[in-house]
């Protein structure tokens, strides 16, 4: 606004002087103008008194010797002039002696006039006595043509013409510089925009730069977690198969010291699990079982738990908006999301506060999606806040904060990964993650979950599995599983179990195996496969085949093969690796018995 | 003069006053001789001021310039009240009546009527004289009549010469060849 005024007062300053100019250079033309004018009519009085002169000097003798004739001659002769519109030759007692006017114009004065010279509107008019060594003989008038108006125009229009051109050009000059300094400003505006365009283009680059670290990191550890899952599958698996296959000797020290290596070796695994699946939560390659969510309940339950492990010292609040809308999220992941800020919370209030978890209504709306590095929709969300009163974080820690095995904790403390996980969940769930903290004020991060529209039926109660007690089969599994080893290991569970197994390594080899055993109950396949087929390639074509064929998947990771955007297809039965013998066992049960 | 007697309703038109004045003229200056004196008594006066006089002629300002009429007087009075409070520049004019011309005298305007001229111009002769004679031939001015009656003179330029004299060309103008 202010170099608006600033520009504006300037063009302003320069009208004005523009005006002053110009009036000034009228001034001056007119100020000429009547000079010129003024020695115009002396001029031409002047010129009339000359002609008067010759007048007189000719009519003189005429005059005092009474020759009519040579009187009437100098009349005409003088009026040959044609700027002379009107003669009269008086004599000494003032009678009129001869005369002559142009036609039109008035005649001279009846009796001499009295002696004058002036500058009339109808022209000069001169009265002049005629003397002769200073003997007056009569008078003599002259009266000259008035100007025409051609002639007065030809004598100002030079001066007019000048005066008209340089206003014209101050005007000019005027404007052009304002239009200069218009450019000027104009040009300014435009390194402001520019200055400001290349500080968005270098944000936005800086947002790419973080996004494409951040794709990076998931890819990298994705692919480790899925290797380790595998791994851990095949671990977990023969600590559980040594644990079945000898049990414990109740006296036997060797035997009990065996069963608590086990165990902790199992533990140990289980705990490995947990990692690999916050890896590929921050990957956003978890597979992901969407419900309808009612947060106000959810928030409230896990409150509950919380109380009771995150110690005395921390207080733990909820506020609970009041119609909170349902959202659609793995409420398995929302719940180890809520945990793990619980958990920062803690370690950030090492002396104890207040933990406080918030539920509300959220609307995103266009301005607010549009200043924000990752993509995120515009709409409606239901907004989860977990806020601390700790110690906060400085910038630096604040940009690293999500990226994975990124800690602040002491080592063999925190794996880095828990933001990780949040932050993956929520960006695979299409929501939204904001972290505000300040050093030694706290920090609050508020996860943005989707709004859930369709019909508003209470959420479905998580129901803990039973775990199985008699749950074998004698069925054929035709088992899918390009690892060796743990095509070894899940062929081992299954035949423990009692089913029949045949074992194949891709895709093409159970299409073969299927038509050599038309009793396969159960397919039971990996979803990456190599062989050109993936699992859901070779599902679909078992289908074909045998239309009455139970299919279920297992997955370290998933792409776009059997989940979309991390949602399972409807009707697809798929276990998650690493999964514990009881998990397979109640799993493949409950396929068959669809 | 014969145009006063024009009467004033007429002289609105310059073409009727003419027709006028060249129907009276003859009337008044043939049948009123003393109209003719009148008029010769102005010229005389008239004529000083139409000569280039040699310098000194005239003598100091102030000095008057003496008009003389040598022999019988045809003027009378007009000549007096004619030249009455007239000036040729700063010199009054001053009528003298003499009966003989003198070398001398003073005259600057000699006028002389009738045949009894030669002695007199003889006698200024060679002086910055004005001579006129009315009739009788000589002299640098001579006095005639037309044959309308009007008053007229021509000019002896050689006679002028032979005095010191030059005369204006406005008076040479208006004088009748001879």
């Amino acid at each position: 606004m202010k170099p608006d005024i600033v520009r504006f007062s300037n063009e302003m300053r320069q009208f004005g002087l523009a005006v002053v100019s110009a009036i000034a250079v009228l001034l001056a033309g007119g100020l000429l103008g009547a000079k010129t004018e003024e020695a115009y009519r002396q001029r031409s009085v002047e010129q009339a008194k000359v002609q008067a002169d010759i007048l007189a000097a000719g009519v003189a003798g005429a005059l005092a010797f009474d020759d009519q004739k040579t009187v009437g001659e100098n009349v005409a002769a003088i009026r040959r002039n044609p700027q002379i519109a009107a003669v009269g030759v008086y004599d000494v007692t003032g009678v009129l002696k001869a005369r002559s006017a142009a036609s039109g114009a008035t005649g001279p004065p009846d009796r001499a006039p009295p002696s004058s010279a002036r500058f009339h509107r109808n022209g000069v008019v001169v009265a002049s006595p005629v003397i002769q060594q200073g003997v007056r003989l009569g008078e003599v008038y002259l009266r000259t043509a008035p100007e025409t108006l051609s002639d007065t125009l030809r004598r100002h229009g030079g001066l007019a013409l000048l005066v008209i051109m340089a206003v014209m050009a101050l005007a000019l000059l005027a404007r052009n510089t304002a239009e200069l300094q218009r450019r000027s400003a104009a040009l300014e505006d435009a390194n402001l925009r520019l200055l400001r365009e290349m500080d968005e283009k270098a944000r936005a680059e800086e947002a790419l730069r973080q996004s494409q670290k951040m794709e990076a990191l998931g890819q990298l550890t994705g692919g480790v977690a899925h290797d380790f899952n595998n791994l851990l599958t095949v671990i977990m698996g023969g600590l559980e198969t040594i644990g079945r296959a000898a049990p414990p000797q109740v006296g036997d020290p060797t035997s009990a010291r065996l069963h608590r290596a086990r165990d902790m070796a199992l533990q140990a695994a289980q705990r490995a699990a947990t990692l690999t699946s916050r890896l590929l939560a921050f990957a956003r390659r978890q597979p992901l079982e969407p419900r309808a969510i009612d947060v106000n309940r959810m928030v409230s339950g896990l409150a509950e738990l919380m109380r009771s492990t995150l110690g005395e010292a921390v207080q733990v609040e909820t506020v609970l908006g009041a119609g909170t809308w349902l959202t659609l999220a793995d409420i398995g992941q929302l719940e180890s999301a809520l945990l793990n800020l619980a958990v920062n919370a803690r370690d950030a209030m090492p002396d104890g506060g207040h933990l406080t978890i918030e539920t509300a209504n959220a609307a995103l709306d266009d301005a607010y999606v549009a200043a924000q590095s990752e993509p995120v929709a515009a709409g409606q969300y239901v907004m989860l806040a977990v806020t601390d009163t700790g110690v906060g974080m400085d910038k630096q820690t604040l940009e690293h904060a999500v990226e994975p095995f990124f800690t602040t904790k002491e080592v063999g403390k925190g794996t880095g990964l828990g933001l990780s996980q949040v932050y993956g969940f929520v960006r695979q769930s299409a929501g939204h993650i904001r972290i505000y903290s300040e050093l030694g004020e706290g920090t609050t991060v508020r996860l943005y979950l989707p709004r859930y529209r369709a019909a508003e039926v209470a959420p479905e109660e998580r129901t803990d599995e039973a775990l199985p007690g008699l749950l074998v089969g004698d069925e054929t599994v035709l088992l899918v599983e390009d690892h060796d080893d743990l095509r070894a290991h899940s062929a081992g569970l299954l035949r423990e179990l009692g089913y029949r197994v045949i074992e194949t390594a891709d895709g093409p080899a159970a299409l073969a195996a299927l038509e050599d055993n038309p009793d396969i109950a159960l397919l039971f396949t990996d979803v990456v496969l190599p062989g050109g087929m993936n699992g859901r390639q070779v599902a679909d074509q078992a289908r074909a085949r045998q239309p009455g064929l139970k299919v279920l998947f297992t997955t370290g990771y998933t792409r776009n093969a059997i989940v979309h955007n991390g949602a399972l297809d409807p009707g697809v039965q798929l276990i998650s690796k690493p999964y514990s013998f009881s998990e397979l066992a109640a799993k493949v049960r409950r396929v068959l018995d669809q | 003069m014969a145009f006063r007697r024009v009467p004033s309703w007429r002289r609105r038109t310059a073409g009727l006053a003419l027709a006028v004045l060249a129907l009276c003229a003859p009337v008044f200056s043939a049948g009123a001789a003393p109209l003719e004196w009148a008029v010769k008594a102005t010229y005389l006066y008239k004529f000083v001021a139409f000569v280039d006089w040699p310098p000194g002629a005239l003598g100091a300002p102030g000095e008057p310039v003496a008009l003389c009429i040598v022999g019988p007087d045809p003027f009378g009075r007009q000549i007096d009240e004619a030249g009455a409070g007239q000036q040729i520049g700063d010199h009054p004019i001053e009528v003298r009546r003499l009966r003989q011309a003198t070398r001398g005298s003073g005259c600057r305007v000699l006028y002389v009527r009738g045949g009894s001229n030669r002695a007199a111009l003889a006698a200024v002769a060679g002086e910055p004289v004005l001579t006129v004679t009315d009739g009788g031939g000589g002299g640098v001015v001579r006095f005639l009549l037309t044959r309308d009656g009007k008053v007229r003179f021509s000019i002896d330029q050689a006679a002028a010469a032979a005095n010191g004299l030059t005369l204006s060309s406005k008076l040479l103008a208006v004088a009748v060849r001879p």
